[in-house]
C-alpha cells in the first residue's frame, strides 16, 4: 500500500513557505500541485524526497514514517526541473543509475533499462551522452531513471515546462497513458494550469503557506474556494471587480465601485448572499462567460446585455481576446478569432450572470459555495 | 567587417606575434645549442649561434654522473608525492568548504587558507628549518620538502578545488541520493568526475611549483637528497665553468613540466575557465 | 521606420565537420511600420536570419536592404537597428534611469534631453515609479520592460526582439504581449519578433514568417496561415492543439468526390472547388488536414461528420480537448468543458467541408 500521507508539515526560512500542511495521496493517484512560480511547490517535493528537512511534521509512506530518513534511504524517485542528468555518463548509465546503486546483477540491469527505454522510445539513444540528445529526449531519460527505480512514490517537478509546444503535447499524452505511473502515488508539480487540469486526478492549488484548495479539475476551476484560486486558473485571467451589493428595482445588483457598471445577481446566488453580511464583494466573472451579442440575436435568460467599446482585439488562434471598456470598467471577454473587431468599435456584451463568483472583499473566500 | 581594416590588423598581428615568438623562443634555442657545444666554445667572448661541432658526448658526461640522475629522480619523487598529497587533502577541504560552508568555517576560513599563500616564503624559512631539524632529526630528506611544499600547494589546491566543487551542480548529487547512493558513493560517482579537469589543472600547477622550487630546497637538502634546481648551479661553481653541461642538464630538467603540460593542456584550459564563467 | 527586404539571402556556416546551410534562399519584404514575427522550431534558422539583419553575422550570399539601401557591409551601429535580448542584459550597478539613458549618453545627447526621453519611454512602458531603483530590485517583468525601453529609446529604424518572452510565466507573458502591441501602435515602428511560440507570434504580428530547416515556408497574416497554410508543416505548426492529419484516397461515389482514409475508417466531404481541383490533379493519395477547432460535437446545421471513439477527455477549464481514434488514425477535437463523454464512447464530429485542407502527398503543399 503505497499511500503518501503528510501530517502537519511546516517549513520556512524567514517566513513560512509551508504552514501545517496535511495531505494524503492515494496509491495510483495522480496529484497535481499548481501555483505561481516561487510559491513553494518544489520545496514540497524536496521535503517529500528528503532533500530538505521540515521544521515540523511527518511524512508517512506506505505506513512507514520516513520523516527522519535521509533521501538515499527513501523509496522515492524524482525528476528535476533541470533533468539533473549525469553528463559524464551515457543515457543507458543514467537510466541504470538507481539499479547500480542497489548493486543488482548486470543482466537484470540491462533488461530493465532496455525495457524502460523502449517504452519511452529512446532505445536508439542508449549509447549517447546527455549533451547529444534533444530536450524532449533528455526529459524522457530523466523519466526513465525514475521509472526504473520502481519507487513507492513518483515526484515530478515541472517535467515538461521547458520544452517546445509540440513535444509538450506528446509527453502530456504519455503521462496519461503510462501504466507504471498508475501503480503508486504521484505528485506532479506545474505552473501551467491547463496541464494541471488535464493530468490531475486531484489538483492542489498552492498559495502562500500551503494548499489553498484541493479538488478535482472541475471543482477547482468551477468552484474556486478563494479569489486566489479563481485568479490563478484560467487564461486570460478572470475579471475581478470591486463591487457593492445594492438593491435596485427590488433586484439585487452588484455595482462596481470604480465605474458605472452594474450587473444583476442571478437568483441562485441571491439567497446565499443575503444570508451573509457582505455589502462589499469581489465580483468575478470569467472571460469565457462573456460573449459578444450580435445585433438581432436572441438573448437567452440569465444573460445580462450591456453596451461596450472595444479597446483591444487579440486573435490568438483558437480563440480571440477582446479587451473592452464597459461602462467605465475594463472587461475581458473571449470571442471567435474569425470575426475581426476594430479598436473603438461599439459592441454589446452578454454576461452570463449565473456563472459569476462572489468573494469576500477582505479574505477572498467564495461566499456562494 | 571591412576587408581593408581586417587585412591591416592581421598583418600587424602577424608581425607582432612573429617578433614575440622569436624573442620568447630564442633562449631555448640558445640553450639547446649550448648544451652540445664544447667547453672552450662556450667560454668564448663572442657567442656562436651554431655549434662548431655537435658534442652528443655531453649527454654521457652529464648523466654518467649518478648524482645528476639522482637529482632528477629525487625531484620527481618529491614533486609527485607532494602534488598527490596536496590535491588529495585540498580536494577534501575544498569539498567541505563548497558543500558545507557553515560547518567548515565559511568564507572566513576559505580566505584564511588562501592567505597562507600571500606572505613571502622567506619569512618561514628559519622556523621551518628549525622545526624539521628538531622533529625529523635532519632536514636533508625527501619528507621535509614534501611536507614543506604543502604550505604553498595545499592552500592553492583547497581554494581552487572549492571553486570547482561549487560549480559542480548540487542537483546532480541530489539526483544520486534519490537513486540510492549514500553521500560518499555519490561523491565518487557523480561529483568527482565533474571536477576531474579542474583537478588536473590544479595538480599541474602544484607539480610545477614543486619542481621549480629553489629557496627551500637549497636550505633544507643538499647531501642525501638533491633536487634539480640545486644541482644546476653545481656545474658552474667549480674551477671550470661548465656552461654547456649546465645548459644540457637544465634542458633535460625543463622537459618533464613541458611534456606534462602538453599532455594535460586540454584539462588546463577547461579547468582554469571552469571557475571563471558562470554558465 | 524602414522597409526591410531580404533578397535570396543565404547563410552557410563553415566548419571542419562540414558546412551548415542555416538559411536557404530567403526572400522577404517587411513593410515600413509592420510588426512581423519569425516563427519556427529551434534550429530553423530564424536566429541566423535575425543576426544577419542586425549585422552580427555576415551574409553568405544575397542582399539585405533597408529602404532600398544595401546594408550587407554595414556594421550594426551603422544600420540603426536596436535589439532587445532574451536575457535582459541590464547594468546591475546603474539605476533604471541610467540604464535607459545609456544609449543616448553614448551618443552625446544632453542631460536635459536625455531626461525627457527617458521619462517618455518610462511612461510608455509604465515603469516611471522604478526609475530610481537598481535592476536587482525589480521583478522579471519590469526588467523585461526596461530592456525593451533601452532598445526603444534610440528610436531605431528597425526594432528587433529576440525571444524576449521565453522566461516569463503565462500571466506576465500575456500582459507583455498587450504592451508590445500598444507600443507598436503608438510608435509605429518596424518591429521584428523572433519566437518558437506560435501563440505569441500570432497574437503580436501583422504577418508571420514560418520557417523550418533554413527555409521560409510561408509569410502571411494569421488568416492566411490558418485557412490557407502553404504546406503540411505550416498547417501542423500553427494551431493549438495541432492540426489533425490523415492520408486518404479520392473516392467517387453517388456523383460526389470524397476522400476516404486509407483504412476506410472515415470519409471526408469536400467543398466543390476542392473536389474539382482534385479531379483535375488526379493523384491517388492526398493528405487531409483538419483543425481540432473545426470539429464539433454540436451539429449546428452541419451535415457532414465522422464517427470516432473517445480515447481521452482532457478538461482544460475553458474547454475540453478530446483525443479520439478512427480506424488506425488518432485525432483531436475541442468540445465544451461541460462535455462529460468518457473513454471508449462513440462521438459524432461535425465539420464544414470548407475547413478540410487537402495537401499533395509528395510535395506536401496545399492543393489550390
Amino acid at each position: 500500500m503505497a499511500r503518501l500521507e503528510i501530517e502537519g508539515l511546516c517549513k520556512g526560512w524567514d517566513f513560512p513557505v509551508i504552514d501545517r500542511m496535511d495531505l494524503t495521496v492515494e496509491e495510483g493517484e495522480f496529484f497535481v500541485v499548481v501555483g505561481p512560480s516561487g510559491i513553494g511547490k518544489t520545496t514540497l517535493l524536496r521535503l517529500i524526497a528528503g532533500l530538505e528537512s521540515p521544521n515540523e511534521g511527518r511524512i508517512i509512506l506506505g505506513g512507514n514514517d520516513i520523516s527522519r530518513l535521509p533521501p538515499y534511504k527513501r523509496p522515492v524517485a524524482m525528476t528535476f526541473e533541470s533533468y539533473a542528468l549525469y553528463p559524464h555518463l551515457s543515457v543507458f548509465e543514467n537510466i541504470a543509475s538507481p539499479l547500480r546503486a542497489r548493486r543488482l546483477p548486470k543482466a537484470e540491469i540491462e533488461q530493465r533499462v532496455k525495457d524502460v527505454a523502449r517504452l519511452l522510445k529512446i532505445d536508439q539513444l542508449l549509447t549517447r551522452r546527455p549533451a547529444e540528445v534533444s530536450g524532449g529526449q533528455k526529459q524522457r531519460t530523466a523519466l526513465g531513471r525514475t521509472l526504473v527505480a520502481e519507487p513507492e512514490v513518483f515526484l515530478l517537478d515541472e517535467p515538461i515546462s521547458h520544452l517546445d509546444a509540440k513535444i509538450r503535447h506528446e509527453l502530456r499524452a504519455q503521462f496519461h497513458t503510462l501504466e507504471a505511473l498508475r501503480r503508486v502515488a504521484n505528485v506532479y508539480v506545474t505552473h501551467d494550469y491547463a496541464e494541471a487540469l488535464s493530468l490531475g486526478d486531484r489538483i492542489g492549488v498552492m498559495g502562500r503557506g500551503g494548499l489553498v484548495q484541493i479538488g478535482s479539475a472541475h471543482e477547482v476551476f468551477e468552484k474556486p474556494q478563494t479569489l486566489f484560486v479563481a485568479e490563478h486558473l484560467g487564461q486570460p485571467s478572470i475579471n475581478v471587480l470591486d463591487c457593492e451589493l445594492t438593491a435596485r428595482d427590488g433586484v439585487l445588483h452588484a455595482r462596481h465601485r470604480e465605474s458605472l457598471l452594474t450587473v444583476p445577481v442571478a437568483q441562485a446566488h441571491v439567497q446565499r448572499l443575503n444570508g451573509g453580511n457582505a455589502d462589499r464583494v469581489s465580483y468575478g466573472i470569467r472571460p469565457q462567460h462573456i460573449a459578444v451579442v450580435a445585433d438581432g440575436e436572441v438573448v437567452r435568460d440569465g444573460l445580462h446585455v450591456i453596451d461596450s467599446t472595444v479597446t483591444l482585439f487579440e486573435p490568438l488562434g483558437t480563440y480571440a481576446i477582446l479587451i473592452t471598456e464597459t461602462a467605465g470598467a475594463t472587461i475581458t471577454a473571449l470571442s471567435s478569432p474569425e470575426h475581426r473587431y476594430t479598436q473603438g468599435e461599439s459592441i454589446r456584451l452578454g454576461i452570463d450572470t449565473a456563472e459569476a463568483f462572489f468573494f469576500d472583499a477582505v479574505n477572498g473566500k467564495n461566499l456562494v459555495l | 567587417m571591412r576587408d581593408r581594416h581586417y587585412k591591416l590588423v592581421a598583418t600587424l598581428m602577424f608581425v607582432f606575434l612573429g617578433l614575440w615568438t622569436i624573442i620568447s623562443l630564442f633562449p631555448y634555442y640558445f640553450q639547446f645549442i649550448t648544451s652540445f657545444k664544447g667547453i672552450e666554445e662556450v667560454n668564448r667572448i663572442t657567442p656562436t649561434f651554431w655549434p662548431d661541432e655537435f658534442l652528443w658526448s655531453n649527454l654521457d658526461l652529464v648523466f654518467s654522473d649518478e648524482t645528476n640522475v639522482a637529482a632528477l629522480l629525487d625531484t620527481l619523487l618529491i614533486a609527485s608525492a607532494n602534488t598527490a598529497l596536496a590535491v588529495f587533502l585540498g580536494s577534501l577541504a575544498g569539498y567541505a568548504l563548497a558543500r558545507f560552508p557553515r560547518q567548515a568555517g565559511g568564507e572566513n576560513m576559505a580566505f584564511w587558507i588562501l592567505s597562507n599563500r600571500m606572505f613571502p616564503p622567506v619569512a618561514i624559512l628559519l622556523p621551518m628549518f628549525r622545526a624539521f631539524d628538531t622533529v625529523l632529526g635532519s632536514t636533508d630528506n625527501h619528507l621535509s620538502l614534501i611536507i614543506l611544499y604543502l604550505v604553498f600547494n595545499m592552500p592553492l589546491a583547497t581554494w581552487l578545488m572549492m571553486v570547482f566543487f561549487r560549480d559542480a551542480p548540487r542537483e546532480l548529487e541530489e539526483a544520486a541520493y534519490l537513486d540510492g547512493y549514500s553521500p560518499l558513493r555519490a561523491f565518487f560517482k557523480v561529483t568527482l568526475p565533474q571536477v576531474v579537469p579542474g583537478m588536473m589543472s590544479v595538480a599541474l600547477l602544484c607539480w610545477i611549483f614543486a619542481w621549480n622550487e629553489y629557496l627551500f630546497a637549497n636550505m633544507l637538502v643538499g647531501s642525501n637528497v638533491a633536487v634539480n634546481t640545486i644541482q644546476m648551479p653545481g656545474f658552474v661553481q667549480g674551477a671550470q665553468k661548465l656552461w654547456n653541461l649546465a645548459a644540457l642538464f637544465s634542458l633535460v630538467a625543463v622537459l618533464p613540466p613541458v611534456v606534462l603540460f602538453m599532455v594535460l593542456r586540454r584539462y588546463m584550459v577547461r579547468g582554469l575557465s571552469l571557475g571563471v564563467v558562470k554558465g | 521606420m524602414a522597409r526591410v527586404t531580404l533578397d535570396n539571402v543565404n547563410k552557410i556556416y563553415v566548419s571542419r565537420r562540414g558546412n551548415v546551410h542555416a538559411v536557404q534562399d530567403m526572400s522577404l519584404v517587411i513593410e515600413d511600420g509592420e510588426f512581423i514575427s519569425l516563427l519556427g522550431p529551434s534550429g530553423c534558422g530564424k536566429s541566423s536570419t535575425l543576426r544577419m539583419i542586425v549585422g552580427l553575422e555576415s551574409v553568405t550570399s544575397g542582399e539585405i536592404r533597408f529602404d532600398g539601401e544595401l546594408v550587407n557591409e554595414l556594421e550594426p551601429q551603422e544600420r540603426n537597428v536596436a535589439m532587445a535580448f532574451e536575457t535582459y542584459a541590464l547594468y546591475p550597478n546603474f539605476t533604471i534611469e541610467e540604464n535607459l539613458g545609456f544609449p543616448l549618453e553614448v551618443r552625446g545627447i544632453s542631460k536635459q534631453d536625455r531626461k525627457e526621453e527617458v521619462h517618455r519611454i518610462a511612461e510608455l512602458l509604465q515603469i516611471e515609479d522604478v526609475l530610481g531603483q537598481k535592476p536587482g530590485a525589480l521583478s522579471g517583468g519590469q526588467q523585461q520592460r526596461v530592456s525593451l525601453g533601452r532598445a526603444l529609446i534610440r528610436a531605431p529604424a528597425v526594432f528587433i526582439l529576440d525571444e524576449v518572452m521565453s522566461h516569463l510565466d503565462a500571466h506576465l507573458k500575456f500582459q507583455m504581449m498587450i504592451e508590445l502591441r500598444r507600443i507598436h501602435q503608438s510608435l509605429e515602428r518596424t518591429m521584428l519578433f523572433v519566437t518558437h511560440d506560435q501563440m505569441e507570434a500570432l497574437a503580436l504580428s501583422d504577418r508571420v514568417a514560418v520557417m523550418s530547416d533554413g527555409r521560409l515556408h510561408q509569410f502571411g497574416t494569421r488568416d492566411d496561415l490558418y485557412h490557407a497554410p502553404a504546406n503540411v508543416f505550416v498547417a501542423g505548426f500553427i494551431g493549438e492543439p495541432p492540426t489533425n492529419f490523415f492520408t486518404a484516397r479520392p473516392d467517387e461515389s453517388n456523383g460526389e468526390l470524397t476522400l476516404l482514409t486509407l483504412d476506410g475508417g472515415a470519409r471526408f466531404h469536400l467543398s466543390a472547388e476542392r473536389a474539382s481541383r482534385i479531379r483535375a490533379h488526379g493523384a491517388n493519395q492526398y493528405v487531409i488536414g483538419i483543425r481540432p477547432q473545426n470539429m464539433s460535437r454540436i451539429a449546428n446545421g452541419l451535415k457532414t461528420s465522422i464517427t470516432a471513439q473517445v480515447l481521452l477527455n482532457e478538461y482544460s477549464g475553458e474547454h475540453s480537448i478530446l483525443t479520439l481514434t478512427v480506424g488506425e488514425n488518432r485525432l483531436q477535437a475541442i468540445t465544451a468543458s461541460s462535455d462529460g463523454i468518457k473513454r471508449d464512447e462513440s462521438a459524432e464530429l461535425y465539420y464544414h467541408p470548407d475547413n478540410v485542407l487537402v495537401f499533395d502527398v509528395e510535395t506536401e503543399n496545399l492543393l489550390t
